[in-house]
């Protein structure tokens, strides 16, 4: 049996950073995985005992996330990402390639013990695509000769960034301003650009009350795809009756009221952020992550000051290591530098940043599941109400905010929000970030207006459909959002002309798709998302996106029947609103959208009696259809 | 300064109801008559909101609610049979079905299950699945020394996980991956193996935990259902008593058996909706080992007897030790597992005669714990209690090992565990009579000159105390076996047969007469104890005894 006690003493540091201790799951296994390679049972008994948790529901949680592995994976672990952006760029090729250089199938590993190949979902890297990720590392457009490099000298192969695409309609960008500098990430270069000068006024000048008017002001939107205003969302936290800051005496729990009983210290607020990225199409807080992570930073401290925030934790998706790697030296700065920590900027705040990976699970970027996962448990949505803002992390009032929107919050307060609101348009102020991918000249991440037209991105920032083919479909918001045809591209990107539009705006990213595609196919793979990443708690997500799925499969096959476009269309309407959380709405758009506005290409692949086989000029009815490497049989 | 009620005012179905803040507008459809169905939801476990079968329509809220978690409201509209309703509630059904194997001609579940009753009442659909489904790792895995899983029936309802967390905080259970490949199961290391843990059968609605020691012995469908208590322990659990009622028809079920299985009964105020293992499997000595005849000592073994010939020796001995006047030549040990009803009526027969070596034998200690297990292994030791009996047995007995006595008649206790193998030998030697009356074989038979055939508490009427003084009526559910009677109707035909008469001649004849006679049993009535029993009142108390028991 493994020893399992060395990894006390690290086990007991990550402990510390929680209020309770089953929120160290995700930490303590992570930790275990690292030193022994994958989870065993004696691992998973060690672990329920360090947390005081029941084993059947660490294991749970084992079996949830596709990143833990209960056998031992090779020592170099390659993740082919298989979503819609990287199949439109030849992700199935390279799987192939891959599988034949390596003599193993997807799910497999190599006699030797050297590799190990999966297919997984969106790694949120789709302006590399096709890509994979090797160990930490992310790798693409991958190339034949990456492949040669990658089975030769695996050790070699390195993680290979994308140049910032830019902001050509802008005047000033607000939140890629800094992507291209050299040095970015730094907190030197930050502070030198007047970088924290907005947190500090805010923690020193300004009412939380200033702040959530000015945030009120200038139409911020959850820009993690939901929508919300910011400064409304901010409003709902409860204020302390004593508007005083915890720290200076609202906290004292032995003070007592006039009529002499005591008074129960208020709970605390905690702030989250949520940097789960994961929906497919979508690559921009990555980017912020990665190239300007002190701006986000910035962006907690004022939104911690004006929600009474003292503690926060970053929710960051498992598979973004060397995001990870590069916030974590950012938040070990600013504590240096006095920006986090005690006393903040000479103040009587105090503010707390902790750092919590996700291990592989799409669901937990909805914010109820991140919760949960956080306190340490599957990433399974809560029943609401209670909305976070009263009952969230630990029970306690919570702000929950995209990485985006807070990144966006340092430059409201410096330019005002009336400033921030006319940069946007109507309702949704300032700009957000586009993820670009598919079909396009120039896949990678733009900045632009809210108000940019979906014809814009495509043809004059993305350089249009390569090789002079026609746009067939777009995707304009993530893989969730109900897809356009080429001809209803003339659309602005802001919340509310998209929603009008019959689509989403959702997180920004734009998967073009041109003639060659066959809307089957892409279905196909979008299903196969949604089947994969289903939690599983309700009912008819769980059963219905897995049988949507086989459908497609069948379809795609050749094996239609003429039933079955009503069958899809009747098993995506019927989860659709019927769960606790929207992801059965999202899994059902899709189905609704393609099926409906390609129906004679879906109805050509049906199989007929006396009929020659179904026939799609662009799949050809392909035989071979992606397997589902689900989290149960993921090694 | 009390403060004014509240309660909200909603319709359901066009009826309007009123209920207390807090309700679920699931209860407040069961309150208005119109239930609505649910898996997931089980009143005494969190919600879990999961299955979503509950769900209604609600006026001015865009999409259908879940019933189980929306709290009523002040003017809330609900409406639980509209078209939308009914197709969403077929539609979720539809659901369920996708990936379950539909094996309900093997199903254990068969005839009580949730799917089957609702797919009845609700579903109906024509099945548009025609895929393959998932095949989940495992089929009728051993999860525990009492509970089998069918993991493929499971609907991941979650109800016995939070069962296992949330009542037995065991946390043996969880639901492994994720998606239509999420699966029920315990961790290879911990199995179920709680003293509760049948009651995740009881939880489960379809045919997923079923129970190793009731499965595939009778199908459901043959079952008769009596309302009792769990003569285990002091705690006096709720029960159900299920027997095989085609017994006649159908000799080969469980050789015969006739008790099939026990079932928690619900009592807000005793054991909620639980009970544990222990009561729960503890049904087999009804059909196992039991005394069914009158016997009587002839030389080295016995001979049958029958009744009239006992009881003629018995009146003929407790006549002339009366005539006599050596009735304290008369010893009775009776038993905390006998009825109010028997300890009431051996109390008045003995008395009568003026028998005063009577004592009742205190109960065997065993486990207990903080949720329904009680050390205090018998079921009325507060009934013998609240009748002011003796429990001083030991004086009884020390009388007859001293030659003090002629006559010794012992309930259903056992002399050798009571005295040890020797002592019990002496007594036996020491009397003239030593009169065995109980249900089971047990040592003292073989010491006994008579031995009376008992019936179990399944077998008759009565009523037993529960350690916080909780009345509560047993009821039978299958005849005495053999010549098996209850005690206290035997000793009524002593006491006719020595001359007394009676004015009662059934249990709630008698236990009237207890209740006129017996100061701490005063105002109840089987009536008035109903199928949730009631308080033995105090001093000007409400005998219902609603909200005085401690274990509410």
């Amino acid at each position: 049996m493994a020893d399992f006690e060395p990894l006390r003493k690290d086990a007991e540091v990550i402990l510390a950073k929680y209020p309770r201790k089953q929120a160290a799951m995700l930490p303590v296994l992570c930790l275990v995985q690292e030193r022994f390679g994958f989870i065993s049972d004696e691992a998973e008994q060690w672990t329920a005992n360090l947390l005081g948790v029941s084993v059947a529901h660490v294991h749970e949680v084992v079996t949830f996330y596709t990143l833990f592995h209960r056998k031992p994976v090779g020592k170099f672990h390659v993740q082919a990402c298989s979503n819609v952006s990287c199949w439109l760029r030849g992700s199935e090729q390279c799987v192939k390639q891959l599988s034949e250089r390596l003599g193993i199938s997807p799910g497999q590993t190599t006699a030797d013990g050297q590799f190990t190949l999966s297919t997984v979902e969106c790694l949120c890297a789709c302006e590399q695509a096709p890509m994979c990720q090797v160990n930490d590392a992310y790798v693409g457009p991958i190339t034949p000769e990456l492949i040669e490099q990658l089975v030769t000298h695996p050790e070699q192969v390195a993680a290979i960034s994308t140049p910032f695409r830019g902001a050509p309609g802008l005047v000033e960008p607000v939140l890629s301003k800094r992507f291209s500098l050299k040095d970015s990430h730094l907190i030197q270069t930050y502070v030198r650009d007047d970088g924290y000068q907005m947190a500090r006024k805010a923690v020193t000048e300004l009412s939380p009350a200033q702040i959530i008017e000015e945030v009120t002001k200038s139409n911020l939107r959850g820009l993690g795809g939901a929508g919300f205003l910011t400064g409304k969302k901010w409003s709902f936290i409860p204020r302390p009756a004593t508007a005083q800051r915890a720290g200076a005496s609202g906290a004292d729990p032995s003070s007592t009221d006039v009529a002499g009983r005591g008074i129960i210290p208020p709970k605390p607020h905690y702030l989250v952020v949520n940097a789960d990225e994961g929906e497919p199409g979508t690559i921009k807080d990555r980017y912020i992550l990665e190239r300007d992570p002190h701006r986000l930073l910035e962006g907690m401290i004022i939104a911690a000051h004006a929600t009474g925030c003292r503690q926060a934790y970053v929710y960051i998706r498992g598979e973004y290591a060397q995001p990870t790697n590069i916030l974590q030296q950012a938040v070990a700065d600013a504590y240096q530098y006095g920006f986090l920590g005690k006393r903040i900027f000479n103040s009587d705040a105090d503010f707390d940043v902790t750092i919590h990976r996700g291990a592989g699970a799409y669901i937990c970027g909805e914010e109820t599941a991140l919760l949960e996962s956080l306190e340490g448990k599957k990433g399974f949505p809560r029943l609401k109400p209670p909305f976070p803002a009263i009952s969230g992390l630990f029970g306690c009032p919570t702000v929950i905010n995209n990485v985006e929107t807070l990144a966006c919050v340092p430059t409201i307060l410096q330019k005002g929000g009336d400033w921030f609101a006319k940069l946007g348009y109507g309702k949704s102020g300032g700009t957000r970030l586009f993820s670009v991918s598919g079909h396009v000249n120039q896949p990678g991440l733009y900045e632009a207006s809210q108000g940019v037209t979906l014809r814009e991105l495509i043809f004059d920032y993305a350089g249009g459909i390569p090789e002079g083919r026609h746009l067939k479909a777009v995707v304009p918001g993530g893989l969730s959002a109900k897809i356009l045809r080429a001809d209803e591209i003339d659309v602005r990107m802001d919340f509310d002309s998209l929603l009008a539009a019959g689509t989403m705006a959702g997180s920004a990213g734009i998967i073009a798709m041109d003639e060659t595609v066959c809307m089957v196919r892409a279905l196909l793979y979008a299903a196969k998302f949604f089947a994969h990443e289903s939690c599983g708690q309700c009912s008819p997500c769980r059963e219905g996106t897995g049988w949507i799925y086989k459908i497609i499969q069948r379809i795609a096959g050749g094996q239609g029947r003429p039933h079955d476009l009503d069958i899809l269309l009747a098993a995506a309407t019927n989860m659709e609103g019927r769960t606790i959380c929207v992801f059965a709405d999202a899994a059902a758009w899709p189905v609704q959208s393609y099926v409906t506005k390609f129906r004679d290409e879906f109805s050509a692949h049906l199989s007929r009696p006396g009929a020659d086989p179904p026939r799609c000029s662009s799949c050809r009815a392909e035989s071979s259809t992606p397997a589902l490497a689900h989290a149960g049989s993921h090694g | 300064m009390a403060e004014p009620v509240k309660t909200v005012t909603l319709t359901v179905d066009g009826k309007s109801v009123t209920v207390p803040p807090g309700t679920t507008v699931l209860q407040a459809c069961e309150q208005a008559d119109s239930p609505v169905p649910f898996y997931c939801y089980h009143p005494g476990l969190s919600i879990a909101g999961n299955c979503r079968i509950c769900l209604v329509e609600i006026e001015k809220a865009p999409k259908l609610q879940i019933a189980c978690y929306t709290q009523a409201a002040e003017g809330m509209v609900v409406r639980t049979a509209s078209d939308n309703v009914l197709q969403g509630r077929q539609d979720v059904l539809e659901f369920l079905l996708v990936n379950h194997p539909l094996d309900c001609p093997v199903c254990d579940q068969a005839g009580e299950c949730w799917l089957q009753d609702y797919y009845m009442a609700y579903g109906l659909y024509n099945q548009k699945f025609d895929e393959q489904k998932v095949k989940k790792s495992a089929k009728a895995v051993s999860i525990g020394p009492t509970v089998m899983l069918d993991m493929e029936r499971c609907i991941l309802c979650s109800r016995c996980v939070r069962f296992c967390d949330e009542i037995t905080k065991t946390g043996e259970l969880g639901i492994f991956n994720r998606g239509d490949h999420s699966e029920l199961g315990i961790h290879p290391g911990k199995p179920l193996d709680n003293p509760y843990a049948g009651n995740v059968v009881d939880v489960c609605p379809v045919g997923a935990l079923t129970d190793k020691d009731f499965r595939f012995k009778c199908r459901v469908w043959y079952l008769g259902s009596t309302s009792s208590v769990c003569p285990g322990c002091s705690k006096g659990c709720n029960i159900e008593i299920h027997d095989n009622r085609e017994r006649g028809q159908r000799p080969h079920i469980a050789q015969g058996r006739r008790i099939m299985r026990l079932k928690p009964r619900y009592n807000p105020d005793v054991n909620q909706w639980w009970m544990c293992d222990e009561g729960r499997y503890g049904y087999k000595f009804i059909d196992e080992n039991r005394l069914t005849q009158v016997q009587l000592r002839d030389g080295s073994g016995y001979r049958a007897g029958s009744w009239d010939e006992a009881l003629g020796l018995l009146t003929q001995t407790l006549r002339r030790l009366k005539d006599a006047q050596q009735l304290d030549r008369a010893g009775v040990v009776l038993s905390t597992h006998l009825t109010n009803e028997d300890l009431y009526v051996a109390k008045r027969v003995f008395g009568g005669f003026g028998i005063r070596s009577l004592a009742v034998q205190p109960a065997r200690q065993g486990s207990q714990d903080d949720f329904l297990r009680r050390a205090d292994k018998s079921p009325n030791t507060r009934g013998a209690q609240a009748m002011g009996l003796s429990f001083d047995v030991k004086a009884v007995l020390e009388r007859a090992a001293r030659k003090e006595l002629s006559l010794l008649w012992v309930f259903g206790g056992d002399l050798v565990e009571l005295a040890g193998e020797a002592q019990a030998k002496t007594i036996a030697d020491s009397v003239d009579l030593l009169v065995f009356q109980g249900s089971n074989v047990n040592r003292t038979c073989q010491l006994a000159h008579m031995i009376l055939p008992s019936a179990v508490y399944a077998e008759k009427d009565g009523t037993f105390t529960n350690e916080a003084g909780r009345v509560q009526r047993i009821r039978q559910a299958v005849q005495p076996l053999g010549e098996a009677k209850p005690e206290w109707r035997v000793l009524l035909d002593v006491a006719d047969r020595t001359g007394f008469l009676w004015e009662f001649r059934d249990a709630q004849g008698v236990f009237g007469s207890l209740a006129s006679h017996e100061a701490a049993f005063k105002g109840l009535s089987y009536d008035v104890l109903g199928d949730q029993g009631a308080m033995l009142p105090q001093k000007g108390s409400d005998p219902s005894g609603k909200g005085s028991d401690p274990n509410r």
